[in-house]
């Protein structure tokens, strides 16, 4: 028995000692380097970005940083990441919020123990985070509305599509779509229209009819986000002027592969959201009018910077207002301020190769 | 006794290299938490391991913790009081498995179609009664239940009101029923009746074993335990999405279950073990946490420390059985 044993306990240790410890940075947390964590609200090339930006401000600020990107949109497989961090003793995190009003409690009681930034998604401001890094949702959302606008100018049907919405940047962006469709003319009205031989139930935002009148959700990349604008177009066949909105990254490349399948590029406006590479390549062949981006990298660089700094006693990098979008389309055009913001308008082909450089940094 | 040996091996050996990843990995702080995630992932083991052990299988775990948490949180904001909305999910996971035994034993079908269905039923209705569900829109609707929220926070989870862990509760609700578990396989005649029909259903039958209601029953504790699960589930997080929650479940409950020795044959499998088993993970997950592991190596590590685990513990069993 005690060979039995003695057998068991060191085939398994090997095992172990094989497979984990062989990778990764270890972290030994009383040491005196300054450890930052960065978690992201699920898995998504966009975040790979963020973390290319991350990776490179713990370079240039002399930090290690954590960076773990848990599975689809789930609290339960957040929060042990950000718990694990609180106990390794990082000096700093940074979270992509998924549901503010939920998760409040667990946040306030950590940005008591760690000092926390919110980045991408935005937690109340009385849970003690000490800021928010990224877009302002609404503002990016008019963006996409006036790219709506000008793809169809006379009006028309609309679909949108979303992760989630109840995140803050999801009711925050879909609302700012819908304002800016909606300018000057009232919002929000309850109609039912007869769209390819069907009732269709929906709401009329100035000159456009969104179908359902409401974002639809689909729960995450990994819930195959293709099934539902595939299955809008099917409502819609033979409909004039549609336009479907994606806003979460991976939404636009899911519109695109449903519009193709279906035969429709170019009959079929689409606008996207975030810098998903297959996006700005469709930006850039003209299959796709053009896409509000919010450059990842950047929130992963100054999270990094910001929590760096604080870590050392320095508050004042800080942000006081929201960092500016850009639009990305084919021609692109002259930067402008909108709304105290200055918006910059890059070429398609352009900021492909920047976000080309960002995904070669960390291997991708 | 032989059949847990692998996996108690493993366990060491991973709670070796977590202490000796990062001084704060051994704080009691981090071992309370890590005790309540394998007090969670535990109970919905054991349930998968009865299961098992009548030569079963259950793959609606994930999506009956899933919907019992939606469940609870939309009883609670339509003015159920939450200890009563306790019951209400417990009777719910009593119904499903009391439908998913009685179509495998009465209708004969397949455990794993009835369940694989059930799985993607159980999904279905939690987004149908409702999309997200967090404590604080219960509280908004229903301020009155703050205290009894908390107590039931206090009790099962081991939370204060603040959210601050302090007691592994989950944990100790695992033992309990645990024991409860143990002392119904080891020490009573229902215990003998599982193993005989996990190992051969006939000869069970033939030995004037009521086959078809000890299945139902074991089904039945099956479900109760994930609804139990989705109790916790809600009451840990605060928040959860119906589109998510408990998503996959099933499988690290099958997993722990196997860890644990329950042979997937039937008629295998102890108590200790299911416990031993579902303590796996949630040490492995905190393992990859505190090495800092980058992202895209974690899944396959997971994966891979598991299969050794299983592939260790098959070897000790076979060199086992040929000494003897």
């Amino acid at each position: 028995m005690s060979r039995t044993l003695r057998a068991a306990v060191l085939v398994a240790l090997a095992a172990v000692v094989v497979s984990v410890p062989a990778c990764g940075n270890k972290n030994k947390g009383g040491g005196d380097r300054i450890t930052i964590g960065v978690v992201t609200n699920c898995t998504d090339p966009f975040w790979d970005l963020c973390e290319a930006g991350a990776k490179k401000a713990g370079k240039d600020f002399d930090v290690d940083v954590l960076f773990r990107q848990p599975e689809g949109l789930d609290v339960a497989k957040q929060m042990p990441i950000v718990e694990a961090f609180v106990q390794q003793g990082v000096k700093g995190i940074a979270i992509s919020v998924i549901n503010p009003k939920g998760q409040k409690k667990d946040l306030t009681r950590i940005a008591a123990e760690v000092p926390l930034l919110t980045m991408d998604n935005d937690a109340d401001a009385d849970t003690g985070r000490l800021a928010y890094v990224g877009v302002d949702n609404a503002e990016a959302g008019r963006a996409v509305g006036r790219l709506v606008k000008k793809a169809l100018p006379n009006g028309g049907t609309i679909g949108m599509f979303i992760g989630s919405d109840v995140s803050a940047n999801g009711t925050a962006r879909t609302q700012g779509v819908l304002d800016e469709l909606a300018t000057p003319d009232a919002n929000g009205k309850a109609e039912t229209r007869k769209l390819n031989g069907k009732d269709v139930p929906g709401k009329l935002y100035g000159k456009y009819f969104l179908v359902d009148g409401e974002a639809k959700t689909d729960g995450g990349p990994e819930k195959n986000p293709q099934q539902y604008p595939h299955a809008m177009l099917g409502r819609l066949e033979g409909v004039p002027d549609v336009c479907l909105i994606g806003l979460y990254a991976y939404n636009p490349p899911a519109i695109l592969s449903a519009v193709r399948s279906k035969e429709l590029i170019g009959k079929v406006k689409i606008v996207g959201f975030d810098e998903n590479p297959v996006t700005l390549k469709a930006v850039a062949a003209g299959e796709i009018e053009g896409t509000v981006v919010q450059d990842p990298y950047n929130y992963g660089y100054k999270s990094v910077e910001i929590l760096a700094a604080v870590a050392r006693g320095d508050k004042s990098k800080l942000p006081t207002k929201s960092m500016a979008y850009q639009v990305v389309t084919k021609d692109g055009a002259p930067d402008q301020t909108i709304n105290g913001l200055a918006i910059k308008f890059p070429k398609a082909a352009d900021y492909e190769v920047t976000i080309k450089a960002q995904f070669a940094s960390i291997g991708k | 006794m032989t059949r847990i040996l692998g996996v108690l091996g493993l366990l060491v050996a991973l709670y070796a290299v977590l202490l000796e990843s990062n001084p704060a990995a051994g704080s009691l702080r981090n071992l309370i938490y890590v005790g309540n995630n394998q007090g969670r992932y535990g109970l919905v083991t054991l349930g998968a391991a009865l299961v098992i052990i009548v030569g079963g299988i259950d793959l609606s775990i994930g999506s009956v913790v899933g919907c019992a948490a939606v469940l609870f949180g939309v009883l609670m904001k339509q003015g159920v009081h939450p200890v009563a909305a306790v019951g209400w999910v417990l009777l719910f996971g009593v119904c499903v498995g009391l439908v998913n035994g009685l179509l495998v034993t009465r209708v004969r079908l397949q455990p794993f179609l009835v369940t694989l269905c059930g799985m993607f039923v159980f999904r279905g209705a939690a987004r149908m009664i409702g999309g997200a569900v967090d404590t604080p829109s219960v509280l908004e609707a229903h301020p009155e239940y703050a205290g009894a929220l908390d107590a039931l926070t206090a009790v099962l989870i081991g939370k204060n009101e603040k959210g601050v862990l302090v007691f592994p509760a989950m944990f100790a609700l695992l033992l309990l029923a645990a024991a409860a578990v143990g002392f119904f396989l080891h020490r009573t005649a229902y215990g003998r009746y599982w193993y005989a029909i996990g190992h051969n259903e006939l000869a069970a039958k033939y030995a004037g074993v009521n086959v078809n209601r000890q299945r139902t029953a074991v089904y039945v504790t099956c479900s109760a335990l994930a609804a139990l699960g989705g109790v916790l589930l809600l009451l840990n997080d605060s928040t959860i999405s119906s589109d998510t929650a408990g998503a996959g479940l099933e499988l690290y409950a099958i997993l722990g279950a196997v860890l644990g020795g329950c042979s997937l044959r039937g008629g295998e499998g102890t108590a200790v073990g299911m416990v031993l088993g579902a303590m796996v993970l949630p040490v492995l997950e905190t393992l990859v946490s505190f090495r800092g592991l980058k992202n895209d190596v974690i899944p396959a590590v997971i994966g891979l420390t598991l299969l050794l685990g299983t592939v260790t513990d098959e070897l000790i069993r076979r060199r086992s059985r040929v000494s003897r």
